[in-house]
């Protein structure tokens, strides 16, 4: 079995709170947590990117998971907020800074659009509101196939009840169209109170409609494939990955292509797989 | 299984399955509050938990019956039984309770065992030297 993970942990300017938001995450079992930065573009006025702080000046020492004495793995995860398709920008340069990439559509043309076409890892589902549109099947076997997961997050179910009446019914509706494939639990919490360990989550799970397995690989094998995809989109169709060495450690290596760009360009996979 | 008789009959093998044998399950449960210096009786507790089930599954949610077998104040440390049927609806409810008296809360559930002898120890905090 795979080791737990946990997607979504909200950035804070804070760093005490991050800090001790992510040694809770380790001292309830999560080997690998992700920081996520919110990006919600508005209509008028051209905002930043969020750009990911280095993990290294966020905290000092990664605390040891409980139970697999390693120290925990930080990951840095993008999140647009979408309510217009021109807010994603396929080749956008600050997409490359973040490990994971995900969307939040909020009408059922950019659903459509982020399970067939968008090169991201993760679809947030919204939990603070009535549904908006009906996850039709097509698309969402679609993202399926493509291996994009969906994500519910759990603390806003935490927070109030009206919310949480939310999750559950955005939650089963969604396990209507998927199965239970290709989802993911995560916490999204603000505070370390709002966390939860992963066998809560996995039990949670099942009131979100999710079979055991399926609860359970939802914490643990799904997120993993996740991580994966994630890399595979920095790669060349997943196989091969360029990098920067440094130019005199590696001089018995053959001239490596003109490449004045900070990051390395990556040969984008063929995504029109489904069309 | 049955045991192999000493006549020269082949052996035969049963397997025996025992799917839920067990009636109860029994739950360790820590309760970590904002302000540590709360204190709850064990009372306070029971109440709390039910009316966490009453907020997540109604009148016939807070019907369940579950018992607070041990309780200590100063750790806030309890162990819960419940019955096996009704497990997955307590602990749903633990874990969407999010405020004791308008300061957060999180209930972490240390171990969850249908044998109340597995609850002396927790593998986890071994140290193996």
């Amino acid at each position: 079995m795979s080791v737990f993970m946990d997607l979504n942990l909200s950035f804070t300017a804070e760093r005490s709170r991050l800090k001790t938001l992510i040694e809770t995450a380790a001292h309830l079992g999560f080997s690998t947590v992700a920081i996520n930065y919110v990006f919600e573009p508005a209509t008028k006025k051209k905002q930043e990117i969020p750009t990911p702080t280095p993990i290294k000046e966020l905290i000092d020492e990664l605390p040891v998971v409980q139970g697999r004495y390693r120290p925990i793995r930080v990951l840095n995860r993008l999140t647009v907020v979408m309510s217009d398709s021109s807010h994603f920008r396929p080749n956008a340069a600050e997409y490359r800074c973040f490990d994971l990439l995900s969307v939040q559509p909020t009408t059922e043309k950019l659903f459509h659009a982020a399970c067939m076409i968008y090169d991201v890892d993760i679809i947030c589902i919204s939990v603070t509101e009535k549904l908006p549109f009906f996850f039709k099947r097509a698309p969402v076997n679609g993202a399926i196939d493509r291996g994009v997961v969906f994500e519910v997050s759990y603390s806003a179910a935490i927070r109030d009840s009206t919310r949480r009446r939310y999750t559950i019914a955005n939650a089963i509706s969604l396990m209507e169209s998927c199965k239970g494939k290709n989802v993911i639990l995560s916490s999204a919490a603000e505070k370390p109170l709002e966390l939860r360990g992963p066998y809560d989550i996995t039990n949670l799970g099942l009131l979100f409609g999710l079979s055991d397995r399926d609860a359970k690989e939802a914490v643990s094998s799904t997120c993993r494939s996740v991580v994966l995809h994630a890399e595979t989109r920095k790669s060349a169709s997943g196989i091969v990955y360029t990098m920067k060495t440094c130019s005199e450690s590696s001089s018995q290596q053959e001239a490596p292509p003109a490449d004045s760009g900070e990051a390395p360009a990556a040969k984008r996979a063929k995504l029109h797989l489904t069309d | 299984m049955r045991r192999a008789d000493t006549k020269n009959e082949p052996a035969v093998y049963r397997r025996v399955v025992l799917k839920n044998a067990s009636p109860y399950h029994y739950m360790k449960v820590c309760l970590v509050l904002e302000d540590e210096s709360t204190r709850l009786s064990a009372v306070d507790l029971k109440q709390f938990i039910v009316t966490g089930l009453k907020s997540l599954y109604g009148e016939v949610g807070a019907a369940l019956t579950f018992d607070l077998l041990k309780y200590d104040e100063d750790s806030l440390t309890a162990l819960l039984r419940v019955y096996s049927r009704g497990l997955v609806k307590l602990w749903s409810s633990l874990t969407l309770l999010g405020s004791y008296q308008n300061q957060t809360c999180a209930f972490r559930v240390l171990q969850v065992s249908p044998f109340l002898l597995a609850l002396t120890g927790n593998s986890r905090e071994l140290q193996l030297d």
